[in-house]
């Protein structure tokens, strides 16, 4: 153990080392990714960006982050509008899927599902085409096609509340 | 109070965690992985919520999956049960982020406790011994520096968890750098953290804890101790109280010491303080756990408290409601993990179809399992398939109970460490009470088993 001079004096030229160093990066790389929160830890220290989430969020955060709030702060904005108390997933009509067909869709992670704009039942689609986003936290996650074909009925609402693994609809093959 | 609690866990804790949200009128809401779709607690609970994928960093330890599912599922708190994010403060302040409670201490006590290095110099300051040891350590060299200075052998631990993972204990500057590695890999998967420190190995040690309860307001109560000295490589496998090891005022001296620092530290919900114990009866605190623990049934019998119902309480800003003096303590417990492993063969974990579970019964006698026949035991995760704790009048009373409990237990279609149960109860080191915490691993379990064998 250093004596606390000393180590107050470590922990300034630490600080002051991340805050220009470590800092303007991961606001450069928070601004450019899908990420809701970024941290690194370094010599004991932990620096953690987050975006605003939600009115409860913290402003201390927030402040180093703001640069990278418009965007996705709308999106968590349109999930608040659509959020849809009664269309909740419950254990009653969890799916049952011990095997899962490859013309199926499902959904990537729990959160509220929005289908792109213009994908609609019937619409011809590729493999890898973005059919929708399950929204996680105000963080967009993608949903894709996994094979040629025409999209079948959607079996979710926009805005609907789904569970990680829940089918949202078929894709009929082309092939 | 709240209204509905999503219950962040699995296995028997998750079924524990559901049957006190029931007992105080509250919904439950079981976050689930893919492999546990068929599990007990899904069945019983209000609602589930698929979370993720079996892979526990994609579903258990994924932050934003636990807290999408809270949300959209409309709970107001969230119970992380122990292990996965049951102690981590991001996890903590994300959950109070997004307007919901974290069941367990507020995310800035979780995370002036965190470090237990840190934990350590600032319950030090507040009147607890504690083992040498070193602050977390920056690289190889480092650690290697601060071994000398301690001397060996030494324990590496990891900064963020517990239950064993990621802990070894070295004998050599050579031996510490062949287990740093192994440690960092271990430490990272399990908690997501690879950051180690140093402690000073005691050779012949006891392991003791202290349960503590602090509400919001600072009125905090201990509820004695634990001994868990039967540990087979830092994992507890039998947990008693009160600890065959302390006199009555030793006893007292030691729960007095941890439940005043931890109040004047500023420590709020359920905890536990664990402390090593020398041949002498010096104790050295080592690190405290933030969170339910496994073994809090056995305290749970000798109390008649609901420590599960006692967090949520605290958690909702309740006050605790009584003093040290209500707080009485009867009889003798103790707790058998009963866990999926073959104890012939280096306790390799083991998967599998349960063909057949039927729990013991009769007077003490509690069994907190997930089990059923045709349950099939994923092996994706810890190995607990359930807890057996016998109550008695005395330990000898105990004793006996536990006896015929773990002879009633049938658990069929996967291999358990049951043998090793009774191996122990028919050793004498056991009836003793002169267990140690290296005892299994320096004499290996194999000579219990075959003592009882050959009896």
């Amino acid at each position: 153990m250093t004596d606390s001079h000393d180590s107050d004096d470590n922990d300034r030229r630490t600080i002051a080392r991340l805050a220009d160093d470590v800092v303007p990066t991961l606001i450069e790389r928070l601004v450019h990714s899908e990420l809701g929160e970024l941290e690194v830890r370094e010599d004991g220290w932990r620096i953690r960006l987050r975006r605003p989430v939600g009115p409860a969020d913290d402003g201390a955060s927030v402040s180093l982050a703001d640069a990278a709030a418009t965007r996705v702060s709308r999106a968590s904005d349109a999930a608040d509008r659509s959020r849809p108390t009664e269309q909740r997933p419950r254990a009653a009509d969890r799916p049952a899927r011990p095997e899962r067909p490859r013309d199926l869709l499902t959904a990537v992670a729990v959160g509220y599902f929005t289908p792109r704009d213009g994908v609609t039942a019937g619409a011809a689609i590729r493999r890898g085409d973005v059919i929708g986003f399950v929204d996680v936290l105000g963080v967009r996650q993608e949903v894709v096609s996994p094979l040629d074909g025409v999209l079948r009925e959607l079996d979710v609402e926009p805005g609907q509340a789904v569970e990680y693994g829940q089918p949202l609809g078929r894709v009929e093959s082309s092939a | 109070m709240f209204s509905k609690i999503l219950i962040a866990n699995r296995g028997e804790i998750a079924l524990r965690i559901l049957r006190a949200c029931r007992r105080m009128g509250i919904t439950s809401v079981v976050a689930y992985s893919e492999a546990d779709r068929e599990s007990r607690a899904v069945q019983l609970a209000d609602e589930a919520v698929c979370v993720g994928p079996a892979e526990s960093r994609r579903s258990y330890l994924s932050a934003p999956a636990i807290l999408s599912a809270a949300l959209v599922s409309g709970c107001d708190a969230i119970h992380p049960g122990y292990g996965f994010l049951s102690e981590d403060d991001t996890f903590a302040e994300m959950t109070r982020a997004h307007g919901l409670a974290f069941i367990g201490p507020p995310p800035e006590v979780l995370e002036r406790f965190a470090s237990k290095a840190g934990t350590r110099t600032l319950l030090a300051k507040h009147g607890l011994p504690t083992i040498p040891g070193s602050g977390m350590l920056r690289d190889d060299a480092h650690a290697l520096a601060e071994a000398d200075r301690i001397g060996y052998p030494a324990l590496i631990k990891p900064s963020a968890g517990g239950g064993g993972k990621g802990m070894r204990m070295v004998r050599s500057p050579r031996e510490l750098q062949q287990a740093m590695t192994i440690c960092r890999s271990e430490a990272l998967s399990a908690f997501g953290d690879d950051s180690l420190y140093l402690e000073k190995w005691l050779e012949e040690n006891r392991h003791v804890e202290v349960q503590v309860i602090v509400d919001r307001f600072g009125h905090g109560v201990h509820v004695g101790e634990r001994d868990c000295s039967v540990q087979r490589r830092h994992q507890k496998i039998v947990e008693e109280a009160p600890s065959p090891a302390l006199d009555d005022g030793r006893r007292e001296a030691l729960a007095e010491a941890a439940i005043s620092a931890v109040v004047t530290a500023g420590y709020e919900n359920v905890g536990t303080l664990e402390f090593l114990l020398d041949r002498d009866g010096n104790y050295y605190f080592i690190e405290i756990n933030n969170r339910i623990q496994v073994e809090h049934p056995v305290t749970e019998m000798l109390s008649g408290l609901d420590f599960v119902v006692e967090q949520i309480r605290i958690a909702a800003g309740e006050p605790l409601g009584y003093s040290q003096p209500d707080v009485l303590l009867r009889g003798h417990a103790i707790e058998f993990r009963i866990n999926a492993e073959d104890t012939e063969h280096d306790f390799r974990p083991q998967a599998g179809t349960i063909t057949g579970y039927l729990p013991p019964g009769g007077p003490g006698v509690r069994m907190d399992s997930h089990l059923y026949a045709g349950y099939e035991v994923p092996p994706y995760y810890d190995s607990l398939l359930g807890k057996l704790i016998v109550w008695g009048p005395d330990r000898a009373a105990a004793i006996a109970r536990s006896r015929q409990a773990l002879d009633e237990l049938i658990v069929e279609g996967v291999v358990t460490n049951l043998p090793l149960h009774r191996a122990l109860l028919a050793h004498s080191t056991f009836l003793d009470g002169e267990f140690t915490t290296n005892l299994l691993d320096r004499v290996g379990s194999g000579a219990f088993l075959a003592a009882a064998r050959a009896a």
